[in-house]
């Protein structure tokens, strides 16, 4: 398949270019526009995450049960994939070593790379603040990430600061940490709307968002009527 | 120092690089992403008392951080603010300026940062009791909800409530309705800020505000 970004980077969305007979599996609710001859399924994933308990997984994270699979019957077909969010979009290539996401971030990816909720490496993820899921994908082949913000990438070599609410995805070769952000007291952390940083040590890419939606969030919310 | 504003207008952010020893002081929550090397020291902003003013009032964060280069390399640091839209690096050259709630991100160099009553008048048009005014020759990073346009103005010029982001102190506000009571209250404008003098005049291009009524009747 051919992924290619339009619109980045604030309103962007992927077209995607799939062979005959090629699929693509993408979160509910991706699919702006496509071919006609091509097939929707829904379906719980096959493999490492998949099943119906990888699909109740799903739900705890704030995804939907199911996803959909596009497969281009025939012939070479194109699909429109787009997030909720304002923002960007990053096509990152599976190359059997494991990227580690955030849940909110997935768009869609092709059958062959596994995508498990969870990542037992944030023993202090609920500290965080940022009710964040993680997401371990592993395997071979594209996976297409959205993000609140534009996305710029860091290549680490040596050590990275990040705070909690801007990390799109990283590389799982890095060595990470999350604390309070260097310098600051714990007062300033609870009133100085600092949120938790993670400490990137090593080398590997970590993938950022300049914006955090939960601040922005606040900042509309905090003036709309109350539920 | 080096700084460039990358992704607007609607996503604007700062891209800083701090050679040795030099630093940069910014609001509570702006810093995205950093290199690890970088010391980061949280204080009040701008003094406990005046913290606290600009807190209460000025809407602003109780705690700023200043960020520096003690190693001998230069480092990067990535700011940001939690709108979506523009951001403006102002030169301030020794004149003075009066910032909206809110809008302060950072500043480098010399800038004197104080809470200034902003009169009954900014108040009742829903801008405030205090503003944020700054001094001095360094340079201030602002920013807003939607893209930031200038206005230099020389005489009379009308800003809409919910839309000012920044002027200068050598004008004068005052607060006036749109047309008359009527027409005011009809074509839906409401209040607006007249500005009198000479001076540079910063405005946003949406409102928060305006982003509120659109969403409250769809919750």
């Amino acid at each position: 398949m051919e992924i290619q970004l339009l619109q980045q980077p604030d309103s962007a969305i992927a077209k995607v270019i799939l062979e005959a007979n090629e699929e693509i599996v993408a979160e509910a609710g991706a699919m702006i526009a496509m071919s006609p001859h091509i097939n929707a399924n829904t379906t719980l994933r096959q493999g490492k995450g998949g099943g119906l308990l990888g699909g109740l997984k799903r739900l705890l994270g704030g995804e939907s049960l199911f996803l959909s699979v596009f497969r281009s019957l025939g012939r070479s077909g194109e699909i429109y994939l787009a997030p909720d969010f304002m923002g960007d979009l990053l096509v990152y290539e599976m190359q059997g070593e494991e990227l580690i996401a955030q849940s909110t971030a997935y768009v869609a990816s092709a059958s062959t790379v596994d995508v498990d909720l969870g990542f037992p490496g944030f023993k202090r993820a609920i500290l965080s603040g940022e009710s964040l899921f993680w997401l371990t994908i592993s395997g071979h082949g594209p996976v297409l990430l959205s993000s609140f913000g534009a996305i710029y990438s860091v290549p680490v070599n040596g050590e990275y600061i990040v705070d909690t609410g801007h990390i799109v995805a990283f590389e799982r070769s890095l060595n990470f940490d999350i604390g309070k952000p260097p310098g600051s007291t714990w007062l300033s952390t609870f009133l100085g709307g600092e949120g938790f940083v993670c400490r990137f040590k090593g080398r590997g890419t970590v993938y950022c968002q300049t914006h955090n939606p939960g601040a922005f969030g606040r900042l509309v919310g905090s003036q709309l009527p109350p539920r | 120092m080096k700084y460039e504003i990358k992704y607007k207008p609607a996503f604007s952010t700062i891209f800083v690089t701090l050679g040795s020893g030099e630093s940069i002081t910014a609001e509570a929550g702006a810093m995205a992403s950093m290199d690890g090397a970088l010391t980061m020291k949280t204080h009040w902003f701008g003094g406990f008392f005046s913290a606290l003013l600009k807190s209460w009032f000025g809407g602003e964060s109780l705690f700023a951080n200043t960020f520096s280069n003690p190693t001998n390399q230069p480092r990067t640091l990535v700011l940001t603010q939690s709108s979506v839209g523009d951001i403006e690096a102002l030169p301030l050259q020794g004149k003075t300026f009066g910032f909206e709630a809110g809008t302060y991100i950072a500043h480098i160099g010399n800038v004197k940062l104080g809470v200034r009553w902003a009169g009954f008048k900014s108040w009742f048009s829903g801008e405030g009791l205090f503003k944020l005014q700054a001094s001095g020759d360094g340079t201030i990073f602002f920013g807003g909800y939607g893209g930031i346009s200038k206005k230099q103005v020389s005489g009379e010029f009308i800003v809409d409530t919910g839309h000012l982001l920044a002027y200068e102190s050598t004008l004068k506000m005052n607060i006036g309705l749109a047309g008359g009571l009527f027409g005011s209250v009809t074509s839906g404008e409401g209040f607006v800020m007249k500005l009198v003098g000479r001076g540079d005049v910063y405005m946003q291009s949406r409102s928060i505000d305006g982003l509120v009524k659109f969403l409250r009747p769809k919750l």
